[in-house]
């Protein structure tokens, strides 16, 4: 097992370091440098002030020299006006002022400065950390009012397959994987937060959760994120019910004259509950891009509206940042739906 | 003129039925699910538990369907109705099922062939016996054949007819100056003084011109890959599945956003990727008719003659935008979202092909052909593929939803397509500030995106469902 | 000590020679009162004094009163700072407004108020201003502030060797050699700075109230004031969020010179630039003051209960093509048929409508001056949408086969007016192709564009937005417009400071453009704000701008 956890961690490093470099060289090309000078520097600045710019800044150098600066393997160096000030380069980003021997010589990653946010104006540790926490109770929330609701949705579906019940769950766990969150939320917000319609039950706006989640600013949100994901969790947990239901140690269960309701939740549920659980952990991921559209929508800074906005602006140091977080997200999550699943289900070993 | 209402003269009739029925229903779907319950728990032991719901259920079921029956023909009769009633006396509603009428026509005409050879059409016969399966085909063929006819069904034009004063106008406006055109716009007009409802219908075209065909790429991807990494495994399988699994650790927005960019287009990027994408197809072909047809060279040249010398036509045509003729070529703007949307779809059909590979290659038949002495292309095309085509269907349904959903994502962060164009993404992210106030803009395609992404869902239901049974 | 003869002198101090040759042009029907009180406050005069000298009183400001405390949040674009002389963006001067202020304030009805100075005076040809700092000033360090600071800035002002710095061009008169001209500022004493410029200039006041304009201390100049804080508004940040949310509060170690700085507390709210969100902000109770109101949601603010106010403006958009740009190794615009035919092919009563909802009024004629809002309109014959004379021209061109690409920016209003032009262009038979750039985008290539559309913002006169954007030589000359006799009107334009002679120039200025098809101009915008009930000095400003030391509650 532990082999197992050491070599999908490296499988992780690898993954993160392939993505942050054709993240590095998309936002490094020339044109996205020219934009992100004339965005840091003014709108109307010439040619000529974009190239002192690009190279005052500690941008000129070649690409996969920078790349080495920002994992930190590589010295990054410092400009320095006549009187040898320091004026600018990757090391004093963020510290403005800071006299030309008091910069470090290294700061990438490695050691532990993830750089800084162009357009937040802020180390990108910061940016992160803040965008993850509210990211992560918006996530929370959506999680914990989707997955009861879908594993009971699914349950009640597949218990009989292809009765009245099931037909009218399973189309509409359907309808919910027909709706994408845009499509959902616009409506949500018209019908439930809008002075038109009339009934103002929640706010169309969740800017002030920043300050505190109540349920009326968090409803439409989580609401909107839940929804697009039940169906699919539902859908899943129907199948694996279904298949589990005409086993042969329920058929059993049942010939020995136990009541149905006994079947299902003693025997049925535990077993039909172990595929889900793979799907639940996959979920994650899948659910980032559900948050950028909601977090958009709804006007709540977290951890999407940052990757729109570093995206929009060209905000390298970010975007590195965000992707990494992205490869830990999405390959964490895949090892821990592994080992869950071998915990759970005691006929997998993992090798 | 006036404003058309939307019953027209059926509506005294037809809208208390359609009521009734309406009512019914929600009673019967309210109720059916506690008298199960309640028959579970009432049930007295193992008898009562083998022979189903108590009686109350059954009633209750028995008036769902029932209710269900009346409402499909209260709407149907809305249709029907509206057909056959003299223009005047039409709604909105008459209106628009008579501006269907190819659709209509062409939907019977094809169910009714389905239903004739039905026994001998295999899976997709099966499938009108499939109540999902068969609600999902006709909602699905609705679409493809209102996208075939959409310059027969709008009206008017979804781009260039800008009607003064149509701002934002309610559903059944008449035009202002309605000499020489249809008259009236149908589901109102959008910010721009368009009518929705050609919108609507050109948008069917725009979006199934391009979820479908980006789909079957990605499969072609997908499937030129997969096939050899699960079947020949070792390095190769090990180099594609991180690439494959890297490109699916993106965040979907992130890559878009990269490569959408202008100044990431302007570079050349996406031209550069759809010269890559696209040839994988050609590859396709050719191993195909080259390990089909070894043995009988001269049909095998001929075939592969004919794929590399018209794919080699289209392939320079659509991605390098260099067709010798002029014939053949992708705006650029549809082009990085199909290529956008390839690229993000092919490595999750290659983890699945892979993985049937991985399960079907163990099998007998399998060991048959390698005992036959047959070519490792022979055997992942001709023997592995035509055997995983059940789940691969169910998938490609699937991912045409997806991939219409993607294509509305594209158009809600302003990445998709030029901002005239109706396809429903843009039509719906550019209503939807006003949807309070001026709903149908962006209600209309919503409901389209709806009711296609549905259907693809529903059909893929059904086609599981049946090559289980199979 | 009030003898006749000081009393006199203080009078001729007072009322410039010139502003009394304004208030006759004013009474003769030749200068609206807008502009008449604009040029008289821009000498000198204060705005009591210029309304006296036509006769009129100072409109009553006494409801204006606000109470002393509370908070007041604003929904606007959260910017990141930087030095106050490259500010690109209205928004950055609202965000530092409540810390470093201005030596004037442009006010709404077109007059200059004293800020920073107490009041200044300009000699009888406009080449000598004076300027009296006024006394008891301080910065939040606690030091004076006085004529070196003064001083300091407009050297700072004057100095084009800043990337991005945008106020040498306000500061023209006195700048020489890519910085201030040598003995054009001139301490008098502590509190009396003299300019010395090199030609008249009567808009120079005008310069020093624009949005970068913003006074650092003398030693901070060239520093974003997020980094140190140093000012002397009444307010300092508490929180400063870019795209989120910034916070002012209250200075409690600083006493204000001013008997302003009603609210205790200020935020601005970032809600991105989609005004649905706005809307669902407003409808959640999330702020209480919009920073401008948009297209159809003005209606619906409105109906929300929200007080609205607007103000005409010569803000526009322009759709212009590019007579330099080569497409494909041709230039389709250096013909004068085709930019004609574009122009002749649009009714400007559609973008109009469809654009901005027919919230402001449309244009006399394809030429960039307002009417009503610019002192020096000329009249000319209007615009007239002609298809078949549009399609004559562009057959004769040779160029109807030709599939011309318009580019524009992605957000509201700009947008929709562009996609009103190329429907109309498309109707007439033209092809159009449309592109749709992000603003993170857009902005880079703007003026190369060959056929693209940019709004304008609103500058006082007429003859400052034709230098700005025509003149050959003009940075932002995005049109590839190259006219001699043009540029020879324009100089002579410039040099004229009475208007009835500037307007027969200004006439000739305009039937060029016209005649050239320059650019598609067709409508000027009201722009509009909306607040909660009992917000206070929050009307909206032609120039967007927000002081926090003035607003208030009821």
């Amino acid at each position: 097992m532990a082999g197992f956890i050491i070599r999908r961690l490296g499988v992780m490093a690898l993954t993160a370091l392939c993505m942050t470099f054709i993240v590095f060289l998309l936002t490094n090309l020339q044109p996205n440098l020219e934009k992100l000078a004339k965005t840091q520097a003014g709108a109307r600045i010439t040619d000529a002030e974009v190239a002192s710019w690009i190279d005052r800044n500690g941008y000129g150098a070649p690409m996969l020299t920078r790349y080495g600066e920002w994992l930190g393997v590589l010295p990054a160096p410092l400009a320095t006006d006549a009187d040898g000030r320091a004026v600018g380069g990757r090391c004093l980003r963020g510290h403005p002022g800071l006299a030309a021997d008091e910069v470090p010589r290294f700061c990438g990653v490695l050691q532990g400065d993830w750089g800084y946010s162009t357009k937040f104006r802020r180390p990108v540790t910061e940016v992160i950390a803040e965008r993850l926490q509210r990211t992560g109770l918006l996530m929370a929330w959506a999680f914990a009012t989707m997955v009861p609701l879908a594993l009971i949705v699914g349950v009640l579906a597949g218990m009989r397959e292809g009765s009245a019940l099931d037909r009218g769950l399973s189309t509409l766990s359907i309808a919910t994987t027909s709706t994408p969150e845009y499509v959902s939320g616009v409506i949500f917000v018209a019908l439930f937060a809008s002075s038109m319609v009339g009934l103002k039950w929640f706010t169309g706006s969740a800017k002030s959760a920043v300050e505190g989640a109540t349920f009326q600013n968090f409803t439409l949100p989580v609401a909107t994120v839940a929804l697009y994901g039940m169906g699919y969790i539902a859908r899943m947990t129907r199948a694996s019910m279904a298949e589990v239901m005409t086993a042969q140690y329920i058929r059993t269960a049942r010939l020995k004259g136990l009541s149905f309701r006994a079947v299902v939740l003693r025997h049925a549920l535990r077993n039909a509950l172990i595929a889900p659980f793979t799907v639940i952990m996959l979920q994650f991921p899948w659910l980032l891009t559900g948050v950028v559209i909601v977090e958009a929508l709804f006007v709540y800074p977290g951890f999407g509206d940052a990757l729109v906005q570093g995206a929009q602006n060209n905000d390298i140091d970010l975007l590195l940042a965000v992707s990494v977080v992205a490869v830990i997200v999405v390959l964490a999550t895949q090892l821990l739906s592994d080992i869950g699943y071998a915990l759970l289900n005691p006929r997998i070993r993992v090798a | 003129m006036e404003r058309l209402s939307w019953t027209g003269a059926l509506g005294p009739w037809l809208v208390p039925a359609l009521e009734a029925a309406l009512v019914a229903l929600a009673l019967a779907a309210l109720a059916h699910p506690l008298a199960l319950l309640a028959g579970y728990r009432l049930g007295p032991g193992p008898e009562a538990a083998r022979s189903g719901p108590g009686r109350a259920a059954r009633l209750t079921g028995g008036l769902l369907r029932l209710s269900l029956w009346a409402l499909a023909a209260a709407l149907a009769a809305f249709l029907i109705g509206g057909l056959l009633v003299p223009p005047e006396a039409k709604g909105i509603l008459g209106r628009i099922a008579t501006r269907l009428w190819p659709v209509w026509l062409s939907l019977g005409a094809s169910f009714a062939l389905v239903a004739l050879f039905r026994r001998r059409l295999g899976l997709l016969g099966h499938l009108l016996g499939n109540p999902a399966g068969a609600v999902g085909l006709a909602l699905v063929m609705f679409w493809v054949f209102a996208a075939l006819f959409a310059d027969q069904i709008a009206p008017f034009d979804p781009i260039t007819d800008v009607i003064a004063g149509m701002k934002n106008k309610p559903p059944g406006t008449p035009l202002p100056a309605p000499e020489g055109t249809y008259g009236y716009y149908l589901l109102g007009g959008d910010a721009l003084a368009r009518d929705v409802f050609s919108r609507a219908v050109a948008g069917a075209r725009v979006v199934l011109a391009i979820a479908p065909a980006a789909t079957l790429f990605a499969f072609m991807v997908g499937i030129t890959l997969g096939l050899p990494a699960g079947y020949l495994g070792g390095r190769l399988d090990l180099l594609l599945s991180f690439l494959a699994n890297l490109v699916l650790a993106f965040p979907v927005i992130l890559l878009f956003f990269l490569l959408v960019t202008p100044e990431i287009v302007a570079m050349g990027v996406p031209t550069y990727m759809a010269g890559a994408l696209f040839l994988f197809p050609l590859i396709f072909l050719t191993i195909l008719w080259n390990s089909r047809f070894r043995t009988r060279p001269p049909l095998r040249a001929a075939l592969i003659g004919a794929t590399l010398v018209l794919g080699g036509w289209l392939y320079a045509g659509l991605a390098w935008n260099a067709d010798p003729f002029g014939v053949v070529s992708m705006p650029a703007g549809v082009l990085i979202v199909f290529v956008s949307v390839v690229f993000v779809n092919a490595p999750s059909v290659f983890r699945i092909v892979r993985g049937l590979t991985l399960d079907i290659r163990t099998r007998d038949y399998v060991a048959a052909a390698q005992t036959r002495g047959e070519g490792p292309w022979y055997i992942m095309l001709w023997e592995i593929l035509p055997n995983a085509r059940g789940p691969l269907l169910v998938d490609f349904c699937l991912r045409i939803g997806y991939t219409t959903i993607l294509l509305g994502t594209l158009g809600f962060f302003g990445l998709g397509l030029a901002p005239e164009s109706p396809d429903w993404g843009t039509s719906i992210n550019a209503g939807r500030g006003l949807l309070q106030f001026v709903p149908f803009p962006p209600l209309v395609p919503a409901v389209a995106i709806m009711s296609l992404v549905l259907g693809m869902n529903l059909l893929a239901d059904g086609l599981r469902e049946e090559s289980l049974r199979e | 000590m009030t003898t006749p003869s000081s009393r006199a002198d203080t009078r001729s101090d007072r009322t410039h020679p010139a502003a009394r040759m304004y208030a006759r042009e004013h009474r003769a029907g030749l200068m609206d009162r807008r502009e008449f009180l604009g040029r008289a406050t821009a000498l000198g005069l204060t705005s009591a004094a210029a309304y006296a000298l036509i006769g009129q009183p100072e409109p009553a400001r006494a409801q204006t009163v606000p109470q002393r405390g509370g908070t007041l949040r604003i929904q606007m674009d959260c910017r990141e700072l930087a030095d106050p002389r490259t500010y690109d963006w209205s928004e950055k001067a609202n965000e530092t407004r409540g810390i470093i202020e201005y030596l004037a304030e442009l006010r709404r009805d077109g007059t200059l108020r004293p800020m920073l100075l107490e009041r200044w005076q300009a000699n009888e040809d406009a080449t000598e201003y004076t300027l009296h700092i006024r006394p008891g000033v301080t910065w939040n360090t606690g030091e004076p502030f006085t004529a070196k600071d003064v001083a300091a800035n407009l050297d700072g002002w004057c100095d084009t060797s800043v990337e991005g710095n945008s106020m040498p061009s306000r500061m023209a008169a006195m700048v020489e050699d890519g910085k201030a001209a040598e003995g054009a500022i001139e301490i008098v004493d502590d509190l009396t700075v003299r300019l010395h410029l090199l030609r008249p200039d009567g808009t120079l006041m005008f310069g020093m109230a624009d949005y970068p304009a913003a006074v650092m201390h003398r030693d901070k100049i060239g520093t974003s004031v997020a980094d140190h804080g140093i000012g002397t508004g009444a307010y300092m940040f508490e929180e400063f969020k870019v795209g989120e949310r910034i916070v002012l509060v209250r200075n409690p170690d600083h006493a204000y010179w001013g008997d302003g700085a009603w609210l205790d507390r200020i935020e601005f709210l970032d809600y991105g630039t989609d005004p649905s969100a706005w809307l669902a902000g407003a409808d959640a109770d999330e702020f209480d003051v919009t920073h401008e109101t948009v297209s159809d949601f003005i209606d619906i603010f409105s109906a929300l209960g929200w007080v609205e106010s607007s103000v005409g403006t010569s803000s526009t958009v322009v759709i212009r093509p590019n007579q330099e740009a080569e497409v494909d190794g041709v230039r389709p615009y250096a013909d004068v048929r085709v930019r004609r035919a574009l122009a002749l092919a649009i009714d400007n009563s559609v973008p109009l409508e469809l654009g901005i909802s027919g919230r402001g009024r449309e244009s006399r004629n394809n030429f960039h001056v307002a009417p009503d809002v610019h002192p020096d309109y000329a009249e000319i014959e209007a615009h007239r949408q002609d298809i078949p004379e549009a399609l004559r021209l562009m057959e004769e061109a040779g160029m109807m086969d030709y599939e011309h690409e318009l580019v524009s920016i992605d957000d509201d209003y700009r947008k929709n007016t562009t996609d009103a032009v190329a429907a109309q262009l498309r109707d007439a038979g033209f092809k159009v192709r449309r592109t749709v750039l992000p603003g993170s985008t857009f902005w880079n290539d703007w003026t190369k564009y060959p056929f693209s559309s940019t709004n304008w913002a609103h500058r006082e006169t007429g003859i400052q937005l034709l230098n700005l954007a025509y003149r050959s030589t003009a940075a932002w000359n995005e049109c590839g417009f190259r006219n001699v006799e043009f540029d020879a009107l324009l100089d002579q334009a410039t040099a004229i400071a009475d208007d009835t002679e500037r307007r027969a120039v200004m006439a000739r200025l305009e039937r060029i453009m016209v005649d050239e098809g320059v650019a598609i101009i067709p409508y000027f915008r009201a722009l509009y704000r909306h607040a909660k009930p009992g917000v206070l000095n929050i009307e909206m400003h032609p120039k967007y701008e927000i002081n926090v030391h003035h607003l208030g509650w009821a």
